[in-house]
């Protein structure tokens, strides 16, 4: 499977893939647990991931979260910033975020509610 | 322990780094659902104590923090509590007075968490949700003290049946 060339996280805790999806989209999966300190470098995989979608004008990035069994606040606020750049975008250059979810895993209805509310133009969430 | 007695508690004092902190999360998570038998709010209480003993552990002077975890049968259904108590820096605690104070006095927690969700995007020391995660998605109210540089965080809710009260 072809992948974009982003930095992706590889620790033990946390692993990322970004692939194309379909033929103007991307995918951003995160498998395993957000909680320890490596919130940099999801910083850094994300900034990346906005360059290439920007320069390639993709519309939409999907991110799987549905192998991710936490995420605490810290690494939100990574997303958060994510959203942010994407709001500073001018509007016909905007993309959107499309989140997948685990039902099962409670705190992500409850988290990506927040985020969904953040930027309702931006951001929905399936599960 | 059985969900018909009164009280359940634990406490744990530890000098904890932030895989601890994990450990504890997941150790308390099988306490809840021990105790509370019901999954979604056994996620919130563990997506709870995770945020409090992190922030705990992250303005610790003395890389010493305590937590206490109770539950108690009440009218009404399961009274839940969360305290940290940890010593902190003089300009940590200021910090934390004015972050908690802000937090109990908003009318509405959803939107004053999305107000720190704004005010995050510029932020370069922490993210500035822990707390408001707390009150917004888990539900439950935050008070403090501070005595000297001690300072006890409290995050408490009633659940019945599994529902806030």
């Amino acid at each position: 499977m072809t992948t974009i060339d982003v930095p992706n996280l590889a620790t033990d805790d946390l692993r990322s893939e970004a692939v194309p999806r379909g033929s103007d989209g991307v995918e951003l999966r995160l498998v395993g647990s957000a909680e320890t300190e490596t919130m940099a470098a999801l910083n850094r995989l994300l900034e990346a991931l906005h360059t290439h979608v920007v320069g390639a004008g993709i519309r939409e990035v999907t991110v799987d979260l549905r192998e991710l069994e936490f995420m605490n606040s810290s690494y939100f606020k990574v997303f958060v910033s994510w959203v942010g750049r994407v709001e500073e975008l001018p509007p016909e250059g905007q993309y959107k975020l499309r989140f997948l979810a685990d039902r099962k895993k409670h705190w992500q209805e409850r988290s990506l509610g927040a985020l969904v509310c953040f930027a309702t133009h931006l951001i929905r969430v399936e599960s | 322990m059985q969900k018909s007695e009164a009280d359940a508690y634990f406490e744990l004092s530890f000098s904890p780094n932030a895989r601890l902190v994990s450990t504890v999360r997941r150790f308390v998570a099988a306490f809840y659902v021990q105790i509370l038998a019901d999954a979604e709010v056994t996620d919130r209480l563990a997506v709870a104590t995770h945020e409090l003993l992190e922030n705990a552990v992250r303005y610790s002077s003395d890389g010493n923090t305590r937590v206490r975890i109770g539950v108690k049968r009440e009218p009404g259904g399961c009274a839940v509590t969360i305290d940290t108590i940890n010593r902190a820096a003089a300009g940590d605690l200021a910090g934390a007075r004015t972050t908690l104070d802000e937090i109990a006095s908003a009318q509405d927690p959803q939107r004053h968490y999305q107000v720190l969700m704004r005010r995050s995007i510029t932020r370069t020391d922490g993210s500035g949700l822990g707390l408001g995660r707390v009150r917004a998605e888990s539900g439950m109210s935050l008070s403090y003290e501070i005595d000297g540089d001690m300072i006890h965080v409290r995050a408490r809710a009633l659940f019945e049946s599994g529902v806030e009260a």
